[in-house]
């Protein structure tokens, strides 16, 4: 259980997220959804220190920390209980991708390097990348790339797994590969928060759909009832704006 | 060579017959440009986190010492140390009561800090460059896995830093191990300082500062060399194998690990929950 409250972060006069309160249960797979721009990214970054909020304090499995001040240990913390995967991958480029998934199990977790090796070699075959766990993220194509990515966030065994547009950095045919890792692995209970603008793929794995506007969260509830009955003006004008039933399905 | 060898005004054949007297000096040379580029680095990489991460106070006093290093000349530098330093212990002696020797404290000491020192500001520039060239986004990464910054900083950032500093942190050894002739102002004997004693026995002088340019010369060749192997030894290799690091007993144990992971993680799972296609 996931409890986010009073969240607040602005940039200079644009105030960003304006006092999100958000409950998150356990295996769920919230899909974030939005206009550009209005901090569907900072609203993950804030959650995991990458931004420091003006307000607000998250409570994982019962312990409370807040989120706008933080010393290093909590910092550290909270950053240990939960994953990243960002839009452009973020490899570590001198390490293979073996070394990039037992990277955070050796230096963080302190795990003896055999054991990370085989953890990670477990990670990478579940995103069934073990032939290329030698390779170096320049030999790697994105969608290669950003599957290394989730098996390394995947192996530190978050309890909340944040997902900033995975697939957007990515050719069109590379999208459909890593769509299926993130379903996959939905399906196997990760609780996880995703941004994403694929809106057909967010239909079919979130549990549960969070419209963002204006700082607040303007919609809250599941697939169906965000994407086929909208409350408000604005979601409605979003989902048309976005052709919602003239893209591109992609079949997983 | 004729008419030099009628006038004696060359004597070719010394430059090559004193090259063995200042070579004996070379490993001085050589040492006092090694230590002083270990100082330089390690002040210099601390100098330019320092600048990096914008550490207050801090950063203003690295300011104020790399602008005093850099606007005065290294030469004006050893002399400050030669002569300051044995200051500062007199000083020490006799207001905390410590017991140094100042009699007995090496030019040499002396030499490698003030140029050590002297490196450090011009070396912070370098690694500061490098250090900032290494994209953020891997920094990120790094701290959403819980690393702190000085473990990324060793893990991650200064081996993908070192390869962009490498050139010119180069550079400026071969520049240093020319800049230790200039250790003569801290009484050490290196080689150009043997050169010249030997110049003034038999005022060969140009014959002796030939031989003196043939070694200096030889030697920043070997270190390029060793530089450009280095160099070559950073790179990524081009391609990489498929399978190059799963043996089919690591592809066993791998899958037996994921399927292990798997089952863990399904306990987890909501039974309430369903995946609708
Ligand atoms: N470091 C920063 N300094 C100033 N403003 C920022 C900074 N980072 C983000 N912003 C602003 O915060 C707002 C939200 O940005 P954010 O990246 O969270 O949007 P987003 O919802 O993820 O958009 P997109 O869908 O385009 O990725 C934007 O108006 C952006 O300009
Ligand atoms: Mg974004």
């Amino acid at each position: 259980m996931i409890q986010i409250r009073n969240l607040k972060k602005r940039f200079r006069n644009n105030t960003v997220l304006d006092g999100i309160d958000l409950d998150i249960n356990e295996g769920d797979v919230v899909g974030i959804i939005g206009p550009s721009g209005t901090g569907k990214s900072t609203l993950l970054r804030c959650i995991n220190l990458l931004e420091t909020p003006e307000e607000g304090e998250i409570t994982v499995d019962g312990t409370a920390y807040s989120l706008s001040a933080h010393d290093r240990r909590q910092t550290l913390e909270l950053r240990r209980q939960t994953g990243m995967v960002f839009q452009r991958f973020n490899l570590f480029e001198r390490k293979t991708a073996l070394e990039n998934v037992m990277e955070g199990l050796v230096t963080v977790q302190k795990m003896p390097k055999e054991e990370a090796r085989m953890l990670a070699a477990g990670e990478l075959e579940r995103v069934g990348m073990t032939e290329w766990s030698g390779h170096y993220p320049k030999h790697l194509s994105g969608g290669q790339q950003q599957r290394v990515a989730i098996a390394r966030a995947l192996a530190m065994k978050p309890k909340l797994l944040l997902l900033d547009e995975p697939t957007s950095a990515l050719d069109p045919e590379l999208v459909g590969e890593v769509l299926e890792t993130i379903k996959d692995i939905a399906s196997q209970g990760f609780t996880m928060m995703l941004v994403s603008h694929e809106m057909n793929f967010v239909r079919k794995v979130a549990t549960r759909v969070i419209f963002l506007d204006g700082g607040k969260i303007v919609e809250d509830g599941t697939p169906r009832e965000v994407f086929d009955n909208p409350r408000s003006q604005r979601a409605k004008d979003f989902f048309a704006k976005m052709h919602l039933l003239k893209q591109p399905e992609y079949t997983i | 060579m004729q008419l030099f060898a009628e006038t004696n005004l060359f004597d070719f054949g010394l430059v090559g017959r004193q090259l063995p007297e200042l070579l004996k000096y070379l490993p001085i040379t050589l040492e006092l440009a090694v230590l002083s580029m270990m100082i330089g680095l390690a002040v210099g990489l601390l100098l330019a986190v320092i600048r990096i991460k914008r550490i207050p106070v801090l950063r203003q006093i690295a300011a104020f010492y790399i602008s005093i290093i850099r606007g005065t000349p290294a030469i004006v530098q050893l002399y400050i140390a030669y002569f300051g330093i044995p200051m500062l212990l007199k000083y020490m002696n006799l207001h905390f009561g410590t017991d140094f020797d100042i009699s007995a404290f090496p030019g040499f000491a002396c030499a490698v800090f003030a140029m050590g020192f002297n490196e450090s500001a011009y070396n912070a520039e370098t690694i500061r460059a490098a250090l900032s060239s290494v994209d953020r986004g891997q920094i990120e990464a790094a701290s959403a896995v819980g690393m702190t910054y000085p473990q990324a900083l060793r893990r991650i950032i200064l081996p993908e830093a070192m390869t962009v500093a490498l050139p010119g942190l180069g550079n400026s050894f071969i520049g240093l191990i020319k800049g230790t002739s200039l250790a003569f102002t801290c009484a050490v004997v290196e080689m150009t300082a043997q050169g010249k004693i030997l110049g003034g026995r038999n005022y060969r002088y140009f014959e002796v500062y030939v031989s003196l340019a043939i070694i200096y010369w030889a030697v920043t060749i070997i270190v390029e060399r060793l530089l450009k192997f280095v160099e070559k030894r950073l790179e990524l290799p081009e391609q990489i194998d498929k399978n190059a690091e799963a043996s089919e007993e690591v592809k066993d144990k791998a899958k037996a690990y994921a399927r292990e992971a798997e089952t863990r993680y399904d306990t987890n799972k909501k039974p309430e929950k369903a995946f609708s296609q």
